[in-house]
């Protein structure tokens, strides 16, 4: 890793200096809001109560247990996303772009090191989250901890191999905001985060299935609130996992095009 | 394996800028257009040409950030295509401009990262980033912020950065773009000293006696293709643009002034008579050759007694500007 953790050195001394706290406030807030207001449907419009319908598609009555691992999933890949597909377009910005192509050091470790360094930050903003829900009473089953620990993994792997093509488009069209929302809108609306994708029309499940947070989602919550194993979440995380695979070789191939776009339009993005 | 850099008949043609709606645009003209030749190594050679001529973008090509559409590069016969990491590991390019280095981290710690980048070995970069800074006057602000730096020293830094992986071949794009008079005469010094030691530089400027001082030859590019090549004097020869003798009389004397027309006359140059600032008569002549020579002994064969004598051979400046006028 001669390239991945001097990138994850690099990004936490950047970090450490100059902390993002808008992204910071604006993600938290948004898994707050998220759990909050379930909080409040729950109780004062469900009566605690969860439909038959919620019952067979969610496959669980803890509404808020399944809204907060949703929330908390969506916060770690919105922030995994925001870190790692804008790290060249973030280059680019700051004119840095063109002395890291320069280097014979290849992108993978690069982009490892930049995703490293957000797993780190994420886990101790999600964590804040949490500590949020369990304060206003959302209580979680104990999980099995070698599968959350998979499923952690898994969803890792999904969010990096969609981040990377994801960096591609950035720096190839010079634009990052209506490429991130674009993908945070289609995640929030086809994963599954805070309703199960049962309820959507078979299309937009089938393409809630292309995406690999959809069955990271389900083996996350298989482990935290089912208490299940990895062998019973195994094909979820092999979805997952294998998804991501997909996603980070096809985005791979398009960075170099990509970067070469770059090149050529030059300046700032 | 050839040593040095070879470029044959390289072409670049950027696609035209897409549309969102009707004909798609036609091809613009290549950037870079057949151009061929060779950067030795141990020497500096220069690439000039106006605005939009492809200096940057045939540096771009030979950095690897971008591809030829045609034609071949390589960097002691390493292709820059299909060889593109090792030839990045040979190479590196300094752009003018205070950009390439990261502003929330500080010198040291630029240094430390882009030499991870090319897995300078630990003892190695240690010394080596020591060895920078003190090079590019940087020692006593290696702990500070580059936010807080100048440009100039933002500039000095990313020449370090050029440096750090001790490169066998150098592209200089405008290097001194920007810097202080001092800066830039020391890195002139810097890369002399690089060429002797074996480095091949390649140097785009548009400080033209940078180009005359450092570059042992000079390429001459015009919308994207070669023009013109030689050694800066031949260049400069080559254009046979006037050499310009100016001769102050210390007293008017009508014999020589007549004798300098004739010389004129007989020689096809230029001349003109006027005073100078203290009102003692001055003959300026312009011809090809330079004739300050002949026009002295004229003037002294005449009974002219001489106050002054300068010579202005014509500049590389000058030969470019008319290279470019044609």
């Amino acid at each position: 890793m001669p390239t991945a953790l001097p990138t994850m050195r690099r990004n936490w001394l950047v970090t450490i200096r100059a902390y993002p706290w808008t992204y910071f406030v604006g993600t938290v807030a948004t898994g707050v809001l998220t759990v909050g207001l379930a909080y409040l449907a729950f109780h004062a419009i469900g009566g605690g109560q969860v439909s038959a319908v919620f019952l067979a598609d969610g496959g669980t009555s803890d509404y808020l247990g399944y809204v907060t691992v949703g929330a908390a999933a969506l916060m770690f890949a919105t922030r995994m996303v925001l870190w790692v597909a804008k790290a060249q377009i973030t280059e680019q910005r700051e004119g840095t772009l063109e002395s890291q192509l320069l280097a014979p050091a290849r992108r993978l470790p690069y982009l490892v090191g930049v995703g490293l360094q957000a797993f780190t930050t994420t886990v101790a903003e999600v964590a804040v989250m949490l500590a949020f829900a369990v304060a206003i009473g959302v209580r979680l089953p104990a999980p099995d901890p070698l599968a959350l620990l998979c499923a952690v993994a898994a969803a890792g792997v999904a969010v990096f191999g969609v981040s990377v093509p994801l960096s591609a488009i950035m720096i190839s069209v010079g634009e990052a905001h209506i490429t991130q929302n674009t993908l945070f809108v289609g995640m929030a609306l086809l994963c599954g985060f805070t309703f199960p994708p049962a309820s959507l029309p078979d299309p937009l499940r089938w393409l809630g299935e292309a995406l690999p947070l959809t069955s990271g989602l389900r083996a996350l919550r298989g482990a935290t609130l089912h208490h299940e194993t990895v062998g019973a979440i195994l094909p979820d995380l092999l979805l997952c996992a294998g998804l991501g695979v997909a996603y980070l070789a096809a985005g791979l191939r398009l960075l170099g095009p990509a970067e070469r776009t770059a090149v050529r339009r030059g300046g700032a993005a | 394996m050839s040593a040095g850099i070879v470029i044959e008949r390289l072409t670049k043609t950027f696609p035209p800028p897409r549309r969102v709606f009707g004909k798609r645009r036609p091809a613009p003209a290549p950037a870079v257009d057949g151009l061929s030749l060779t950067i030795p190594a141990g020497a500096v050679t220069g690439l000039l040409g106006l605005n939009g001529a492809g200096k940057t973008t045939t540096i771009k090509m030979l950095a690897t950030l971008l591809r030829p559409t045609s034609g071949s590069a390589t960097v002691d016969g390493l292709d820059v295509v299909r060889d593109a990491r090792e030839v990045r590991r040979r190479i590196n390019l300094i752009a003018g401009g205070e950009r390439m280095v990261y502003a929330r981290m500080t010198g040291r710690e630029n240094l430390w990262y882009f030499g991870q980048l090319y897995d300078v070995p630990r003892a190695t970069l240690h010394r080596r980033i020591g060895e920078l800074l003190d090079l590019v006057g940087l020692t006593d602000a290696a702990g500070t912020l580059v936010e807080r730096y100048s440009r100039g020293m933002r500039q000095r830094l990313s020449i370090a950065r050029g440096l750090i992986n001790s490169p066998a071949y150098l592209l200089l794009d405008e290097p001194t773009l920007g810097l202080d008079a001092p800066i830039a005469r020391d890195l002139r010094a810097v890369v002399a000293d690089l060429a002797a030691g074996g480095v091949g530089v390649l140097l785009t400027s548009h400080y033209l006696a940078e180009v005359e001082q450092l570059c042992r030859y000079v390429h001459v590019i015009d919308r994207g293709a070669l023009v013109a090549e030689g050694s800066p004097a031949e260049l400069t020869a080559g254009t046979r643009l006037p050499h310009t003798v100016e001769l102050t009389l210390t007293d008017p004397a009508p014999d020589a002034t007549k004798a300098v027309d004739a010389l004129a006359a007989r020689a096809g140059a230029e001349v003109w008579h006027d005073t100078d600032i203290d009102g003692r008569p001055r003959v300026t002549l312009r011809h090809p050759d330079d004739l300050a020579g002949e026009l002295t002994t004229t003037v002294v064969r005449a009974g002219g007694a001489i106050a002054r004598v300068e010579v202005s051979p014509p500049t590389l400046e000058d030969a470019i500007l008319a290279m470019a006028a044609r």
